[in-house]
Order: C-alpha cells, then structure tokens, then sequence
C-alpha cells in the first residue's frame, strides 16, 4: 500500500496547501448585506445600465423568489443564507483607461498568482510578450482589458460584459439567455438578477481571433459572492480558444458563485472553452472553501459548429457545475474533456449534458474523476438523443481512481434515445492505482513516486492534451510538476 | 395525495384485517406511510422512467376469485412444483406440490405468522408508495423454507394468472428461506387476459451460507396491464442469487431487483431482457449492494424498443467503505427500431471503497446494417436475418439460466416477438 500513500501524498501536494490564500487590500464599495428588489436596482444602477437590462434583472429575482434550491446533487453543505451575502462589491478605483493605471497593488496579486500565461508581463507592458489577452476580472468588475486594439483590428468584440450592455445593447439582446433561459435553474435564475460583472465575446464572420481570450476570475472581499456572466458568440466560420482560470484569497466562511457562461456557435464556427479550476477548497477539516454553483452551456446552433469544453477541477469545496452541448445545428460536434481532482472534505458533482437535436451531431466525453481523503466525486451527465437526430455519435468514457479508503466516487449517467440510427457509447470504470502497475514501473527502476507520477499523468493524459499549451502548465502544475518530470 | 385514493385503501386494509394473523399493526403503519409519500410521480427520480399516472387515476380493487378456472399454460419443461395463483390468490386445485412437501416446509403466507409472530418484523415494508401498499394488502404468497443442504434441483415454478379483473389488483408477496448449502431454483410466471388490471408482486428470499437461489422471471401480462415487481433478496457469505428476466407484457411494466451481498465472496448474478412496443414501457432497475469485502456481482441487459415501445434500464451498484475487493460489472445494450421509439439508460455506481474493480458499459444503436446485408447475401430473408441477429444480441443475457427448457422458452418468446414485428412491417 506504499504506492497508495505515495499517490495520497501527491494528491495533497496538488491541493492540499492552499498556496493562493492571501487578501488584497483594497477597499471595495458594496452593495448592502442581502438580496432585495433595491440590491438589484443598486447594481444595475452602479453599471449604468439601461432600463431594459434592469427590468430583466427584476424579473428574473422575481422568478428566482418562486424557485427552490436544488438539492438533486451528491453534495451537502449547510443552508445558505441568501440574505447574509454581498451581492455586488467593487475595486473602489473608477475603470482604467491604461495599464500603467493598474494598481501596483493588484499587479502584485497577478504575481502572487504565479499566473504561468505571461500576462504579467503583459499588464507591466512587457515587449514581445506572447499574444493571450486578459480581461482580468477582479471582484466582479473588468478592471484591465488587454490587446483591445489588435482584437478590435480583427473584428473581435472582447471586453466586460457591462460595457458591452452599453456599447453593444443589440447583440447582447440577441444572445443574452438564449442558451441558459432565466428560469433554467435557480443558480442561474439568481445569476440573471445579480450578475456583477463578465466576458462578453464576438467573433465576427470568417474571422480566427488571433489569440487566446483569457480571463481571470478572482474572489476577494470578504462575504462576496460572486456572479459572473459570460456570453461568446461565435458568427459564421469563426474559431476562438477562451481560457478561464481562477484562485481565491483563504477565508473561514464560505464563499458563493454562481456564475453563467453561454456559448453561442453559428455555422462552422468553433469554441474552444478551457477552464482551470483551483478555488479555495477549504482546510483539511473541511473548514471554509467555495460553493461553486455553475451553469455553463453552449448552444451548437450552426450546422458544422463544434464547442469544446475543457476543465480541470481541483479548487472548491463544493462544485456543482455541468458544462454542456446543445448539438442543434446539423453535423455540430461537442466535446467534454474533464479532469476533476478532490481531496480532503471537498465534493464535487460535476459532468456534462449532450442534447442532440440536429441530424448527424457528435458527442465525445471524457471524465477523469480523482478522489482523496475523504472527499466526494461524482459524475453525472447526460446523453439524449431526440427523435429528429438522426445518425447521432456519442462516445462516453468515465474513469474514476481512488486514492484514498476513505473517499468516494461515483458514476451517475443517463442515456436516453428516441432515434434508431444513433449509436451511442458508454463505459465507465472504477479503480485504485494497479499494483500490477506500480510493479513494473518499478521493475524497470521507476522510484515509488515517479512511478505513481506516471500512471496518474497517465490517467488524465486524454484530457491534458485537449488544453491550450498557455494552459497545459498552470494544469501540470496543479497536477504536480515534479511528476511530470521524471515523467519527461 | 388524492383522499379518494386514500380512503379507497383504507376500505381495503381494513377488509383484509385479520387476514393474515399477526400482520394487522404493519398494515396500518404501512397505509399511514403509504398516505405520507403516495404514489411515485414523474418527479421521482427513482420512477423518472415509469409512467405510473394510471395508478394515480383509480382506486385498484382487490381481485376478486376468479368466475371461471382459467387455462393454464404448460410448465417449461420439468418442475419440482408448481403454485398456481389465481387474481392474487392461491389455487390449491391449480397447484401441484409433486414431492416438495416431503423436504421442503410450505406454507401459505396466511399462516406463516400464526406461529411465529415475531417473524412479522422480517417482512420488506418498502420505502415507495407501490411497495407499502403492497404491505398493506398483503393476503397471499408463498412461504418457502428450503433446509440447510438439501438440494431441489428442478425448478419451482409460481404462476400469477389474473383473469377478468378490470381495475382490480393483486398484491401477492413470496418468502423465500435458503438454509446453509442449500438449493432452490424459482420461475416465477405472470400472465393475464385484456383486463386493465394491475399486479403489484414482492418477493423476499435469504439465502444463507453458501446456498443458492435461482429467479427465473417470465413476464407475460395482458396487453392492458400494470405490472410493478421487486425483489429483495439478502446473500450471505459464498451464497450465489442468479437471476434472469424476461419482460414482454403489460401496457406498464416494472421489475426491481434489490440484492444486498452481506456475506464475503457472495455473488449475485442479474440478468434481464425487455422488448417493448406499441405503447408499452418496460422499466428494469437493480440495486446491488456491496456490504462486506470480496462480493462479486455481474449484470447482462439487453432490451429492444419498437414502434411506440419504451426500454429503460437503471443498475446502481453500491460498494460500502469496508467493501474492499469488490468486483462488479455491468453491460447494458439496448436497440432502438423506430424514431418514435426510445431506450433510456443510467447505469450507476456507487463507491466508497478503494481496492474495488467496478465497471459498467452501456450502448445504445440499431441492428447492423452491414450484418443484415451479408446474411441477406446468403440467401437469408430479411426478416429471419432481423431474427436471428436479434436472438444474438439477446442470448448473453440469457445464457446463465441454468435451465435449457427455461432458456429455450425464453429464446423462443424473443423470437416470436420478432415475428410479430416482421408481420407488422409487411
């Protein structure tokens, strides 16, 4: 069982210490304590929003009032107060026209982040700093907006999804809701009320954005939930890669998010969504962390347009999140690649939903699910099939290592088809780390930890390929870089 | 829930008191918890495939005996015994006992409590509004006490036959009792006229150090029938449950199979096929749970849906903490024929152990186009190439049944029910 203690080791090193748990200083103006008719008003008013835009907000706390938390997923965690959380808080400093306006004091952030993507540099104004442009999002307001201009030379439309309720009010009317509906869930419903601020995306016509979009989500006044909104739309024959990361300051009391990202792809466009997830999980004894209450879905709209999503979870002490494909548009493709690591007392149920609705639509999904200590590890997703699709593929691969006794992991999927030519594919294992395995590594003169090392890399290899290589190393690195090492 | 529905059972609880001595107080408290949860919705997550609103809509009446002796069909090759239930009743007359009796302890369900009370306590209660009801108007079953080591090789068959018992139920419930090292092989038969009637079937079995039960199911109910079964089945250590299900009956069909491996290297062996069309909703669930180390489960489903048909399959596997060196696995397999037809699938698991080896494939596509085209090149005529691919796909769940005349009948149903779409085709 040495191998076992080595890999629980390694798991700890991956999440255990929070290394990003610090507060910046900076004094934020807020909303008062709570959720009310006058909160929202409070928050559209402070974005300068146009009357439209309140009204949905009220009608969609109007209809989140009537809702109920779901209670549907293998997580628990005690009864949020809805009425003891700020719901809108920012930076005190107005928006920055330059980025020698930053604060030093949130450039020191970045770099207590060790944010691998080089946007340091960028934000410092760094020559021949590679092209990944950050719309930083810090508590819930954009505060810098990189590469605006080569974007805007392309066409691209990348900035906070406030201005572009100002700037761009036709196009977020179009889009806005589209794929998550208001009442769709109650997270959701509560996000459409109080989103503080987001990402919004358009690519136009034939365009490739010449870069990674990236943004970097990031919690910190105290009591703060944050309520993200993205909305990308990809016009015809675009492609854009979005990259979404995140790491919040250390705290004691739980801290809630519940964003909504919408994806829309029109013909032959591709979205490429990645996320790494490195939340506050909270302490050994399972003390603090965030509730990370999610609704990410993309609309595959187009015939030919493909979205694909993937994400390495290993922050938050509870997840609740299933980023999904709605395959309309004939021949569109949808991708799931997840890596989901928990240890200590952390839960996660996360997955993904395929709805296939157009004829000849694809689905890949693959799910690596990590558990330790005595964490919680769900995957539960869905494949549906309706009548009208048809020749649809799905291909669905879950895998589940546990590391731990004391752990637990678990497989919920569902497959539902209504149309004859579908072939749809599902399997799903459960193991610990092979001692057969181990043995040969070792046998061929592998250290106890590097051999350990390479079958884990192993284990989440099909889904770490599918990462954009600014990616590839915050992942690697959350997934242990000495191991990958040894691993060459 | 709806008063009428309640006060309609209340009437019936109260008619059967006394019916079954001993079992009064369960009743009651079986009713009240019934009155509590109801009957399960569209919104129970455990009943999300199952179309019980008729349940909802009417109060079933008990079955009454039925006017005339129905006909009975043959046994499937050669049984130890058969018990004969007639609308939930059992029919002494129908039934034969051949030489059961002289090794085995029979009793009727009716007075298994007389003299051992405290055995009330043992009987499944149900945690659904379908299985407490159940327990409430519980009346007839069959209580079978197999001693430790002897073996009843040929099966024992238990035939539920309902015959004009429109809008009337049976709640029949079967105990089952394997003493250590025995033997005992059950094919439990469900058939019916036109009547929309409903049987609502439990049954109970332990099966004790290394015994053995086989639970052999052939579900052919009326066209207009509800149908909801469980099993419940506890296994001790090296004990062995194999069962295999046939569903093609009934207009809303469920069969549930709850197997609890208490006992380390028990083995629990579930297998099943449904073929479901014009209207028909065949459910299946299994929940094995894996309550010490070293169990071993395995699970074969095949089902088929056709025109209007709808197949749903739900395996949940449970590995408790201590479980360490469980090996379970699962295949589930459906065919979908036509678009208005739909195969539904959640193949669960369950684990909180970490030495465990757990797996479960699930596919889901139509007959391969390329097999049919090769055989029609043969000479073979489409319809007999859909058959034989047909009984192909199905025979891997078919194929532990111990009994060849048990696994021919069956084979020979699938292939009738192929027949049946190839005409429907022409």
């Amino acid at each position: 069982m040495a191998g076992t203690a080595e890999a629980q080791k390694q798991i700890s090193e991956i999440t255990g210490d929070y290394k990003y748990g610090f507060v910046t200083d900076i004094e934020s103006e807020r909303a008062p304590k709570g959720l009310s008719e006058e909160v929202v008003r409070f928050i559209s008013a402070k974005k300068n929003e146009p009357e439209w835009m309140l009204e949905w907000r009220l009608k969609a706390y109007a209809a989140w009032q009537k809702m109920e938390e779901p209670d549907w997923a293998r997580v628990s965690y005690p009864k949020i107060d809805y009425n003891d959380i700020y719901y809108y808080s920012a930076p005190k400093r107005k928006k920055l026209q330059s980025l020698d306006e930053v604060d030093p004091e949130l450039l020191a952030t970045y770099a207590k982040l060790g944010i691998p993507l080089e946007e340091q540099k960028v934000l410092a104004g760094v020559e021949g700093a590679p092209r990944v442009a950050v719309d930083a999002v810090f508590d819930s307001v954009s505060v810098a907006t990189t590469f605006r201009e080569e974007l805007k030379k392309a066409g691209v439309i990348f900035m906070s999804i406030s201005e572009a309720i100002r700037e761009y009010p036709d196009l977020v009317k179009k889009y806005l809701a589209t794929v998550v509906p208001v009442r769709d869930n109650y997270f959701a419903a509560l996000n459409c009320a109080v989103f503080s601020d987001g990402t919004f995306v358009y690519v136009p016509k034939g365009v490739r954005c010449p870069m990674e979009l990236s943004t970097y989500f990031r919690i910190n006044a105290e009591n703060t939930g944050q309520f993200e909104r993205t909305l990308i739309v990809a016009d015809e024959g675009s492609y854009v890669s979005y990259l979404e990361g995140c790491t919040a300051p250390m705290r004691d009391e739980n801290q809630l998010h519940a964003a909504v990202v919408e994806l829309v792809a029109l013909d032959d466009a591709e979205i490429k969504y990645s996320t790494v997830q490195n939340w506050y999980p909270g302490d050994k004894n399972g003390k603090g962390g965030i509730y990370n209450f999610v609704t990410k879905r993309a609309l595959c709209k187009g015939k030919n347009s493909k979205v694909s999503w993937t994400q390495v979870e290993t922050g938050s002490a509870v997840t609740w999140k299933y980023p999904s494909c709605v395959l309309q548009g004939e021949g569109s493709v949808g991708e799931f690649y997840s890596v989901a690591v928990t240890n200590n007392y952390q839960q996660a149920d996360t997955g993904t939903k395929m709805i296939h609705m157009g004829a000849n639509t694809r689905s890949t999904i693959i799910s690596k699910g990590i558990s330790a200590g005595k964490s919680q590890n769900t995957y539960r997703g869905l494949v549906k099939v309706l009548s009208g699709a048809d020749n649809v593929r799905n291909y669905t691969q879950c895998d589940s290592l546990l590391v731990s006794s004391e752990c637990g992991a678990h497989t919920v999927p569902y497959i539902e088809v209504r149309n004859p030519s579908a072939q749809i594919e599902h399997e799903a294992t459960t193991s610990k780390i092979s001692e057969d395995q181990l043995f040969y590594c070792r046998s061929r003169g592998l250290g106890e930890e590097e051999a350990v090392a390479m079958i884990v890399n192993g284990f989440c290899k099909e889904v770490m390929q599918h990462l954009p290589m600014e990616f590839a190393v915050e992942a690697q690195k959350l997934l242990g870089i000495s191991l990958e090492g040894s691993v060459g | 829930m709806d008063d009428q529905l309640i006060t309609g059972y209340e009437g019936q609880v109260a008619a059967l008191r006394g019916t079954v001595p001993g079992t009064d107080d369960l009743r009651a408290q079986a009713l009240k918890d019934f009155a509590d949860k109801g009957f399960p919705t569209a919104r129970t997550e455990d009943w999300r495939y199952s179309d019980v609103r008729g349940l909802r809509q009417q109060v079933f009446g008990l079955a009454a005996p039925a006017a005339t002796v129905p006909d009975l069909p043959e046994t499937l090759g050669d049984v130890a015994a058969r018990f004969v239930f007639v609308n939930g009743r059992y029919a002494e007359e129908l039934s034969d006992l051949g030489d059961l009796w002289q090794a085995v302890q029979i009793r009727p369900l009716a007075n298994h409590f007389m003299s051992n009370a405290d055995r009330v306590a043992e009987l499944v209660r149900g945690d659904d509004g379908v299985a407490l009801l159940n327990t409430a108007l519980l009346r007839d079953g069959i209580v079978l006490s197999i001693p430790a080591g002897v073996e009843i090789d040929d099966p024992i068959e238990i035939l539920h036959v309902m015959t004009g018992a429109d809008a009337a139920a049976a709640h029949v419930r079967h105990v089952i009792e394997l003493g250590e090292g025995a033997v005992a092989n059950i094919v439990e038969r469900f058939v019916g006229d036109d009547t929309a009637y409903w049987t609502n079937a439990m049954l109970q079995a332990r099966i004790a150090e290394s015994a053995k039960l086989t639970h052999i199911r052939l579900q052919e109910e009326g066209a207009a029938a509800i149908h909801t079964a469980k099993a419940f089945v506890n296994v001790d250590a090296e004990g062995r449950y194999v069962a295999a299900s046939l569903s093609t009956g009934g207009r809303v069909a469920r069969f549930e199979a709850h197997v609890r491996l208490l006992g380390e290297e028990a083995d629990a062996v579930i297998d099943g096929v449904a073929l479901a069309a014009t209207g028909q909703s065949h459910d299946m669930r299994t929940h094995v749970s894996h309550k010490v180390p070293a169990a071993t489960s395995s699970q074969v489903f095949r089902t088929i849906a056709d025109s209007r048909g709808k197949t749903s399959f739900a395996g949940k596997v449970t590995v408790d903490k201590d479980a360490q060196k469980t090996d379970a696995v699962q295949s589930f397999k459906a065919l979908v024929f036509d678009k208005t037809a739909e195969a539904n699938a959640k193949p669960e698991l369950e684990i909180f152990a970490d030495d465990v080896k757990c797996g479960h494939g699930a596919t889901v596509g139509e007959l391969d186009a390329k097999a049919i085209f090769y055989l029609t090149s043969r000479g073979i005529d489409p319809a007999t190439a859909r058959q034989m691919l047909v009984a192909a796909f199905t025979a891997a769940a078919l194929e532990r049944v111990p009994f060849d005349a048990v696994r021919d009948a069956m084979a020979a149903r699938i292939d009738a029910w192929m027949a049946a779409r190839a005409d429907k085709s022409v």
